[in-house]
């Protein structure tokens, strides 16, 4: 599997900072990550990968709602983005804070996918329902958009 | 073939479902019959819980990964991991029963090692036909690997 949207198999969460520690020793499921090739099931496996491993770590249904509205907007605009075909997504949560990384996208692709998720009324999901919206580069080529979502 | 999906995850009891529920994204995707998709989640769920009890034993921490590849009406599954192999374990907790069920469950089923060193299990599964193959055999795809005896990994 790609080393892209943080691989752990060799050398450990690729993230960095205490709270993201602190995340991986109290994530009931540790990083799951998942690639799916643009097509039809980009949409389910996405939402049925976040919704799972949020409600492994006890999230409150109101947390898993606004987590379903981010895969929908990722979904919906990531394949466009893509480096590669593939939509690379993993995904750690505790009971607190989950967070989502966006991997394999073009060099401006995850910034655009910021933008991208922006609708008329409810103005920009990501970053309305996100705590934390950055964007890193890959190691090689791309960029990846990492989502820090907190249930309160 | 070019797999459709990969997802990988640590090698624990608890992340089965996780496998399992991901899964039934192939029926919102591809209107795949229930009881066929019931039939693919069991056969899975099953090689995943082969990897979590044989694969890393004395409490070995190691990862899972599971590949599905669509071509025309057929799935192919792959779960791979990278622990001790597929070898006879005359102290199996398991009832023996995991291979066989595999088998039942899926048109085929191949054992064996991959190019980076892993150890995996293949299946594949007619979608549509819910008429069940009876070309059903286990066998090793590169060559290597008959199939585990009594008490092998995996039964």
């Amino acid at each position: 599997m790609s080393e892209a949207a943080g691989d752990t198999r060799a050398g450990g969460m690729a993230v960095s900072g205490a709270a993201a520690g602190e995340r991986e020793r109290s994530s009931p499921t540790g990083t799951v990550r998942v690639r799916v090739t643009d097509g039809p099931l980009v949409g389910p496996v996405l939402r049925r990968t976040v919704s799972i491993v949020l409600a492994r770590a006890d999230w409150p249904l109101d947390g898993l709602d606004d987590a379903l509205l981010v895969c929908d907007a990722l979904s919906a605009h990531a394949p466009a983005h893509s480096l590669s075909g593939w939509v690379a997504l993993s995904v750690e949560a505790n009971e607190r804070e989950a967070e989502l990384r966006v991997g394999e996208l073009t060099c401006e692709g995850a910034a655009q996918l910021v933008r991208d998720s922006t609708l008329p009324v409810a103005g920009n999901v990501l970053e309305g329902i996100a705590e934390r919206v950055s964007v890193e580069p890959m190691d090689g080529e791309g960029s990846q958009l990492v989502l820090v979502l907190s249930c309160g | 073939m070019t797999p459709d999906m990969e997802f990988a995850l640590e090698a624990r009891a608890e992340n089965i479902a996780i496998v399992r529920h991901v899964l039934g994204g192939l029926g919102e995707a591809y209107e795949v019959p229930e009881e066929k998709l019931s039939d693919i989640r069991l056969a899975v769920t099953e090689a995943c819980a082969n990897v979590v009890v044989h694969a890393y034993p004395d409490g070995q921490e190691g990862q899972m990964e599971v590949v599905a590849s669509m071509e025309g009406e057929t799935l192919t599954v792959l779960v791979r991991d990278w622990g001790c192999g597929i070898r006879p374990r005359p102290d199996s907790p398991g009832l023996g029963l995991g291979l066989s069920l595999i088998a039942a469950l899926a048109e085929s089923v191949q054992l064996g090692h991959g190019s980076k060193e892993h150890t995996e299990v293949q299946m594949t599964f007619a979608l549509r036909d819910p008429v069940a193959s009876t070309s059903t055999h286990v066998g090793a795809p590169h060559g290597g690997n008959a199939p585990p005896g009594p008490n092998g990994r995996g039964e």
